[in-house]
């Protein structure tokens, strides 16, 4: 029983850490916590339905296709809506943040109704792995997520535009005297955050139903895990991730399944009360 | 004369009120010019014009003869100009490599140098004390050490003109004596030196040019050798500097 519980808790871990990497870098870049980021993944997810079930393309063609759509639509709404808040402050960008939120999840609700509906998949039947009860989503849950998270690691902490973000997210002002252009790595920033929302989309999609608050359901898991595992950490985020989605599952042992919610947010008061820089995050130094 | 840098009548500030008011100067190619002058004279607001960081409102500035007024930070650097803050001057949650990588990599965009040699020859020559220090964390390096990082990434792009806010702040009298062999030894290279600084005596003492402000205006522009002569109390508070208020 417990055994399987964490098993489930690994799965539902390794969904919500693609979001809370994506927070974590955009957190890092403009200095906001997006709040939007449960509707995104919504309708993203609701994109690669239209692309697999209404169009009928494969499920991968449609996940990979959506994502970089996903990316596109994130530009763009960061020119029309946070671009010209920039200056504005953290908060304005935080609120703007959720009202986007908002009209995203009522679009996905104007367009596809309430109902719940799923991706065009066959059914895979369960199978027992010793005591493990598991499916194909599942395992795919877990290995696509870790290849993004090895992904996204490698990028930051290898390549020249990872660096950038890593510089901006140390110091704006030296990063733009340094000759990083901003604005260009604002852009991978939203094009990143677009291709792990829309696998974040696919997986919830998979594991349970497509409706318009699919992603915020997990609002909460997803803020607790990026500030468990450390803002700015991608190992953090993925640790984070996995520790709220065990114990908030490990949680239904001993507590009625309505309190699950709690677990995350006790998590998020013990390590602002405790360490508030998070598991792997490293105090930030200013000189 | 060949001068790297002209400013003229140049307005800038913060809010409403201007904090440079009216500057002009230049600096001729390979010289150093030290900019001194008390709290509040726009010293440091003139650097962070120059860069970029802050808005021109009226008047020039030429690099190389190209007005640059309407270029931002990013394309200024392009130009040929870097620039060394007097604090927060490295990424201080990254390593020495990486702070060092930032830099080569837009100095290999610009054309300047090949990929693959981040600590240049040049480099290692002028800052011995960075070889040895490539995986360290930039914050946590000593205050000199720092600033020889900051001097050696802002020197990687290659720059016409290297623009130093204060790089002898805070500093131990060991390490400011350092600093300034490191800024004469950069000179020597071919890199004209614009620098702002409190100690006087001592950036006099490399300097060819020395600028005064007061009052977001030049007070007197002069050579360092002349202005070693004069006294300072009096170059910073005497009547001139009610005049030129």
């Amino acid at each position: 029983m417990i055994t399987q519980t964490l098993f489930n808790g690994l799965v539902t871990g390794a969904i919500i850490s693609l979001p809370a990497l994506a927070i974590t870098l955009l957190f890092g870049v403009l200095k906001f916590p997006n709040f939007a980021v449960g509707s995104i993944v919504t309708v993203a997810a609701y994109a690669v339905f239209a692309l697999n079930v209404q169009l009928g393309w494969p499920l991968l063609v449609a996940a990979v296709v959506a994502a970089a759509l996903c990316g596109a639509f994130l530009i763009l709404v960061d020119s029309v809506i946070f671009r010209p808040m920039r200056d504005s402050g953290s908060i304005t960008l935080m609120v703007a943040s959720l009202g986007l939120g908002l009209i995203l999840e009522n679009l996905a609700r104007f367009f596809y109704g309430n109902a719940a509906r799923s991706f065009d998949l066959e059914l895979s039947m369960p199978f027992r792995v010793g005591a493990l009860r598991m499916n194909s989503e599942q395992l795919v849950a877990i290995g696509m997520s870790a290849l993004l998270m090895l992904a996204m690691y490698l990028l930051l902490m290898r390549m020249p535009m990872g660096r950038k973000m890593r510089a901006i997210a140390d110091n704006p002002s030296l990063a733009l005297v340094r000759g990083i252009d901003r604005a260009q790595v604002i852009r991978w920033t939203w094009m990143i955050n677009g291709t792990l929302l829309a696998g974040a989309g696919v997986l919830i999609g998979m594991d349970r139903a497509l409706e318009p608050l699919m992603g915020t359901n997990y609002l909460i898991a997803i803020f607790a895990a990026a500030i468990l595992g450390g803002l700015g950490s991608p190992l953090g985020a993925f640790v984070g991730a996995l520790i709220v989605g065990t114990s908030s599952e490990l949680s239904t042992l001993v507590l009625p399944p309505g309190y699950r919610t709690g677990v995350p947010l006790c998590f998020i008061a013990a390590i602002l009360i405790w360490r508030p820089q998070g598991l792997f995050g490293r105090p930030l130094i200013r000189r | 004369m060949n001068p790297v840098l002209e400013l003229s009548e140049l307005r800038a500030g913060y809010g409403t009120g201007d904090i440079l008011k009216g500057v002009s100067l230049y600096v001729e190619r390979g010289k150093i010019v030290t900019i001194i002058g008390p709290n509040g004279s726009g010293k440091s607001t003139l650097l962070k014009t120059l860069i970029g960081l802050v808005p021109v409102r009226e008047g020039d500035i030429l690099l190389n003869g190209q007005s640059i007024r309407a270029f931002g930070a990013t394309r200024r650097v392009r130009a040929g100009l870097a620039y060394v803050p007097q604090e927060y001057n490295v990424f201080a949650n990254m390593t020495v490599l990486e702070n060092l990588q930032i830099s080569h990599e837009f100095a290999a965009r610009k054309g300047h140098r090949p990929a693959g040699n981040v600590l240049s020859d040049e480099l290692r020559e002028l800052f011995p004390e960075l070889a040895g220090k490539l995986a360290t964390r930039a914050g946590n390096l000593s205050g000199g050490q720092r600033q020889m990082l900051a001097f050696a990434c802002a020197l990687s792009v290659r720059p016409d003109l290297l623009i130093l806010d204060e790089p002898s702040a805070g500093l131990s009298p060991k390490y400011m004596a350092d600093i300034f062999k490191s800024v004469e030894r950069v000179n020597k290279t071919g890199v004209s030196v614009l620098m702002v600084e409190q100690n006087a005596v001592e950036a006099l003492a490399i300097s060819d040019q020395c600028i005064v402000m007061a009052n977001g205006r030049v007070r007197l522009d002069a050579t360092a050798r002349q202005v070693e002569q004069m006294d300072l109390h009096e170059l910073y508070l005497g009547p001139l500097a009610e005049q030129a208020a």
